[in-house]
């Protein structure tokens, strides 16, 4: 693998589990060997890094993030060893592997947790977070609304509280213990010495706790990402840091640091305004946070996607915007979860093809690297009837054959139901039948991932926005260096016009970069594009 | 000598007999022009008539106040009296044809005169009849204006506008006609600049507190009694 | 169709930019900077407030002002192009200004409103006076809300008035067409009011806008049309009324906006009117009466005084318009001293009618019958306010009422006039 230390600029991940993806022993489990045998698939696709959700061993209570070994793979996917073979299949395609660790909490049934538990005078006590009484850290929010009712969860065992941000059975570690975070770097060198590209860091805002505060963003966690990253550096340089944080902008600013914490953070609060600007069919709610979002260090990279395996979080919204998003996108209560929407791209999108093209599109040009979650680049369906997030995570559908072609196993084996109905089921929607058609989306996808990869600019460059007087079209130009890609999305379900200020461009000509046709050159007066329901332009401006 | 007379007698007889004989066709055309005449005239009077129904010429002649004056004066309805009008203006001028006919030189001539000046009578009328319109109109909107801006002696005002456009248009149509021309036109001019010389002068001098006042109540601030009355009427 | 000739291209340009929207409140201005500010500012506020979901334009249709009228009114816009710290919108709030081809005039300014209502296809539209003294974001709310649930295609202003203030509307306007065209709609003449989609298409169909009632009396008009082709008419109130600096005298301009253009109706509406006999009340939300009484001086002797020089001066003009016996009455009270004169209702109501038939036959200019008609309206208001100088809200209330059921009960008195030759 080339040793390009900006390499993350022009990734384009692909978000996947592995117990979704094909099973290879028919124990309706998707595992390593299945993912390995899938690469082809991916590698066909276009995509170059690999973000694998938590494979450790786990208890499961919370799909994979309430690990209990953080030094293995859980049985159900594999061994440590075809994980290896996995990574450097990968790796010989060119593909870079991203895998997740929860630093903030372990499952309860973690050992070093039945260790702490066991007496207050066990070496490990002070691994984790423990209390006489639950009132300490009073007024910190509570992050799984619907399940808890208290960041103390009272242990019968030992007989005091113990600090929980997320499901009870899930403890949090204490970061303050310096014997902690000596394990946790440990744990960062083992898969780093296997090969793995980076870590997605999961929870980093609530890794420290301090009384009077609102135990997120504090000074002090930032001080353990920070020696976290300077290790990093020095002994694995090119491996990246992804962090998980959801925060307004101007608070995930600090995660960056001075270049000298994070590489990627997700942007959050981008995500639901980008379909509710759709619904709207207003491109305010996108120009507003994009114009609050900060500059960040020259190294540093956001991290967009479109969907992923948790609920459409609403958290950084208004009341009122997440009124209006609650009734438009959900107004079955059983797809609110949490304050969010758990329903994949297709379904949110009401299967419209040019809607899901539109936002991909946005979601390839906008700035930053793009998250493609598994199964949305065939517009796979959810099914809400399945408790917590799961309805996101149903098996991969390769065919409309036998269990959608995920596995041999007896179909009431698999450790999720399929999608059946007729429209979001396997039968129509598969990889089989979407590749022998010109016209998929899966065809489609893999024609833009390929636009894509082609433009630096689009990874690396500067963004500025036109505000044309159209308010239903999001137009903005992406430059780097002598190359200047101007991109125009009609937000609305209507034709529209619009005319651009193209003035600074004067003299160019515009190559639509899809067909690679040629459109009249830029000139003084207004440039009127019209544009039909959903439809973007991507268009190269090129001066000969 | 009796033989003389008898004989020139008949001879001028003949010659009589025959003037006559060659009179007598000219004659009948002339009676049959004539009759005809009156045919035609009557059917140009009913058409007129009816024009002057589908045109609801009585009702501009009621704005124009002509109706009144007629009704006053104990004439007939002015439709009436223009398709009478008509028809006597056609008649004569057929009778005035027939008279060509009978080709009589000295004639001759004042026939075309007439049918040459007719025009002209038309335009003065025509001139009479939209100025008595117009002064009507003018001196009523003079009279309504005055009355809801509460000035003094409405009425006056009205009829001296009534007044100086009738003058006006009377001394038009008399020019068109050509009568007394310049007696006229001088007149009205001596007339005229007389009445505006003395409304300048009464109004300037004798006026003046009126006209101060006037000016006041219109550019300057508005006293207070006047504002007690104003109530917004919508 | 709306006619294109009304829009100038840039106008169209701006409408091109808005696209669609479902509430379009429109504010016709010239030279208005003084009170315009507020109006927008509380138009916004009531926008966000009360339809925070739906696409609205905020539409100006300005006579050519020079006092920064039309910049004030883009002020209160909100997009992504100009960072507001205080509002918190969903969408974009358009707010376009333009000129409208031809001189400042109240009937081109709507018309600007109802073609853009039409084109923008809006659901539900409000006009507001750009001269509002306390404009409240609640009456976007009240003139909107039952057009866009649906229950109402037009919907009228109310006001909190002083009892001596709006007496053509009382005296004239209100009783008259309540009786004419059967419905109770106290302010027939608005310069606030409501109105669907659907009806501003109805409203541009009309064959009046290039008459000049079109251009000047075109609010009343509106409300004339829509009450003449049966749509659903509500009222509601919105506050009070803005005193507007005009002095008695303006009365012969008003007139003619209004009561010329309620007689001009009559003509082209003939077939409906005719046939109506009694009048229904109107879906009203909020007081409908709402009188202040504080003590205000007026000037009735002047208002006796024009009187009766009017009636002695014009009589010429009268014989034309009135009938004999109501022109001897007339002259007869006339003749009473201030103390005794009384001008009835009855009597009144008879004036206006044989007016009203008079203007149908038109004997004499159409606009000198509205002027003559101004000393003999002053004479009524002699009277009305001679017999509520001390009277309560409920009693120039009573009064208001007994005067309409007078109007109703003489309805077929103007038709008869209406038909009869003179």
């Amino acid at each position: 693998m080339e040793q390009d230390g900006l390499w993350y600029k022009d990734a384009i991940i692909y978000q996947v589990h592995v117990r979704t993806f094909f099973d290879s022993n028919a124990d309706g489990i998707g595992d390593f060997q299945g993912l390995a045998q899938k690469m082809d698939y991916l590698q066909e696709l276009g995509i170059n890094t690999i973000w694998l959700m938590p494979f450790f061993p786990s208890p499961l209570r919370d799909d994979g993030y309430d690990i209990s070994d953080y030094r293995s793979v859980h049985p159900s996917y594999g061994t440590l060893d075809d994980f290896k073979r996995f990574l450097s299949d990968a790796h010989q395609r060119g593909i870079r592997v991203i895998i997740e660790l929860v630093l903030n909490h372990t499952s309860d049934q973690h050992p070093w947790f039945m260790e702490s538990r066991s007496s207050p005078d066990n070496p490990r006590r002070d691994w984790y977070v423990w209390s006489d009484t639950d009132t300490r850290y009073r007024g910190v929010r509570i992050i799984f609304l619907d399940t808890e009712m208290s960041n103390w969860a009272w242990d019968p065992i030992s007989k005091a509280y113990y600090w929980h941000r997320f499901f009870s059975h899930q403890p949090d570690l204490n970061y303050d213990n310096p014997a902690v975070r000596e394990e946790m770097w440990d744990v960062m060198k083992f898969w780093l010495n296997f090969g793995v590209d980076g870590f997605r860091l999961d929870a980093v805002p609530y890794l420290v706790e301090r009384e009077g505060t609102s135990c997120e963003n504090l000074p002090e966690t930032h001080a353990v990402i920070k020696e976290l990253r300077g290790k990093l550096d020095k002994e694995f340089p090119g491996k990246l840091l992804l962090a998980e944080a959801n925060q307004w902008p101007a608070d995930l600013r600090p995660y960056f640091g001075n270049g000298d914490e994070f590489h990627m953070a997700f942007h959050f609060p981008l995500m639901p305004r980008m379909f509710m600007a759709l619904k709207l069919e207003d491109r305010k709610p996108i120009t507003e946070i994009l114009q609050q979002t900060p500059e960040i260090p020259p190294s540093c990279q956001w991290c967009l996607f479109l969907r992923n395996h948790d609920e459409l979080t609403l958290e950084m919204v208004t009341d009122m915007e997440r009124d209006y998003m609650y009734d438009v996108f959900a107004g079955n209560k059983a797809m609110r979860l949490n304050l969010g929407i758990r329903r994949r791209l297709a379904p949110l999108l009401d299967n419209d093809r040019r809607r899901i093209e539109l936002m991909n599109g946005m979601l390839m040009s906008m700035p930053g690297t793009p998250i493609i979650y598994y199964g949305d680049e065939i517009g796979m369906g959810d099914n809400i009837f399945l408790g917590d997030r799961n309805g996101v995570r149903t098996p991969m559908q390769w065919n409309g054959g036998w269990n959608a072609g995920f596995s041999t196993a007896d179909p009431e084996g698999l450790y999720s139901p399929l999608i059946l109905n007729p429209v979001y089921g396997y039968q129509s929607i598969n990889v089989l039948s979407q590749r022998r058609f010109e016209h998929s989306l899966l065809s489609w996808m893999q024609r833009m991932i390929r636009v894509r990869r082609s433009i630096p600019a689009f990874g690396r460059g500067t963004i500025e926005f036109l505000y044309p007087a159209n308010h239903r079209v999001l137009a903005y130009v992406r430059q780097l260096g002598g190359e200047t890609i101007l991109v125009v999305n009609n937000l609305s379900s209507s034709a529209q016009a619009v005319e651009l200020d193209l003035r600074r461009f004067k003299g160019n000509i515009l190559i639509e970069l899809f067909g690679r046709n040629i459109f009249p050159r830029a000139g003084d007066l207004p440039y009127l594009l019209t544009m039909g329901p959903y439809q973007f332009y991507w268009f190269r401006l090129r001066r000969i | 000598m009796r033989d003389l007379i008898v004989n020139e007698l008949s001879l001028a007889y003949h010659e009589f007999a025959r003037e006559l004989a060659r009179l007598l066709p000219r004659l009948i055309g002339m009676v049959i022009v004539v009759i005809m005449g009156w045919l035609i005239a009557y059917v140009l009077k009913a058409i007129v008539r009816s024009i002057m129904r589908l045109a609801r010429f009585e009702r501009l002649s009621d704005n124009a106040g002509t109706s009144q004056l007629l009704n006053r004066a104990a004439l007939p309805s002015s439709t009436e009296l223009l398709s009478r009008f008509v028809f006597w203006v056609a008649f004569l001028g057929f009778i005035l044809l027939g008279v060509n006919v009978l080709g009589i030189v000295g004639l001759q001539e004042y026939v075309a005169r007439f049918f040459l000046f007719l025009p002209r009578l038309f335009v003065a009328l025509f001139v009479i009849f939209f100025g008595v319109l117009a002064a009507s109109f003018f001196s009523r909107a003079a009279l309504l204006a005055a009355v809801n801006a509460d000035l003094p002696s409405a009425r006056l005002l009205s009829n001296s506008i009534r007044f100086v456009i009738i003058i006006f248009v009377v001394s038009m149509a008399f020019e068109e006609l050509g009568i007394a021309e310049q007696t006229i036109l001088v007149a009205f001019g001596i007339l005229f600049g007389a009445l505006m010389l003395g409304l300048s002068l009464a109004f300037g001098l004798g006026g003046k507190e009126l006209a101060h006042d006037f000016l006041e109540r219109r550019l300057a601030h508005r006293k207070k009694e006047e504002r007690e009355d104003e109530l917004s009427p919508l | 169709m709306a006619d294109e000739s009304v829009l100038t291209d840039e106008f169209l340009r701006q409408l091109i930019n808005v696209g669609e929207v479902d509430i379009l409140v429109g504010l016709p201005t010239h030279n208005n900077a003084k009170t315009v500010g507020p109006v927008v500012q509380a138009i916004q506020a009531g926008l966000l407030r009360n339809f925070p979901r739906e696409r609205a334009v905020i539409l100006n249709a300005d006579g050519g002002s020079r006092d920064g009228t039309s910049e004030l009114i883009a002020a209160a816009a909100i997009s992504d192009v100009r960072h507001m710290a205080n509002v918190r919108a969903l969408r974009t709030l358009p707010c376009i200004s333009a000129q409208y081809a031809g001189t400042p005039e109240t009937g081109l300014a709507l018309r600007t409103i109802l073609a853009a209502a039409e084109l923008l296809r809006a659901r539900a539209c409000a006009v507001i006076s750009p001269e509002s003294v306390n404009p409240e974001p609640a009456w976007v709310e009240r003139l909107l809300r039952p057009i866009y649930s649906d229950q109402a295609d037009f919907v009228t202003p109310m006001y909190r008035r002083h009892k001596f203030e709006g007496l053509l509307m009382r005296n004239l306007l209100y009783p008259m067409t309540r009786a004419i065209y059967g419905k109770r709609v106290r302010e027939p003449y608005a310069s606030e009011f409501g109105f669907s989609g659907g009806l501003a298409t109805q409203f541009l169909k009309q064959d009046v806008w290039n008459h000049e009632v079109g251009r000047t009396g075109a609010e009343m008009l509106l409300t004339l049309v829509s009450l003449a082709s049966g749509c659903r008419v509500h009222q509601t109130f919105l506050g009070t009324k803005a005193h507007v600096e005009r002095s008695a005298r303006d009365l012969v301009p008003a007139m003619r906006q209004t009561v010329g253009t309620l007689f001009w109706s009559l003509d082209t509406y003939y077939p409906g009117w005719s046939t109506v006999v009694q009048s229904q009340p109107i879906s009203t939300v909020g007081c409908e009466h709402d009188t202040t009484l504080e003590p205000v001086r007026v000037n009735r002797k002047r208002m006796y005084d024009m009187f009766r020089s009017g009636v002695g001066e014009l009589s010429p003009v009268f014989s034309s318009i009135l009938s004999e016996p109501t022109l001897a009455e007339l002259q007869k009270i006339a003749s009473q001293p201030e103390d005794d004169f009384r001008y009835p209702a009855e009597l009144w109501v008879k004036t206006a009618y044989e007016f009203a038939a008079s203007y149908h036959k038109s004997p004499i200019s159409r606009d000198h019958i509205i002027q003559a008609l101004a000393p003999l309206y002053r004479g009524r208001m002699f009277t009305f306010l001679l017999e509520t100088k001390d009277a309560s809200a409920e009693e120039v209330e009573s009064e208001v009422e007994s005067l309409c059921q007078e109007f109703e009960r003489l309805k077929p008195y103007l038709l008869n006039n209406w038909n009869s030759g003179k």
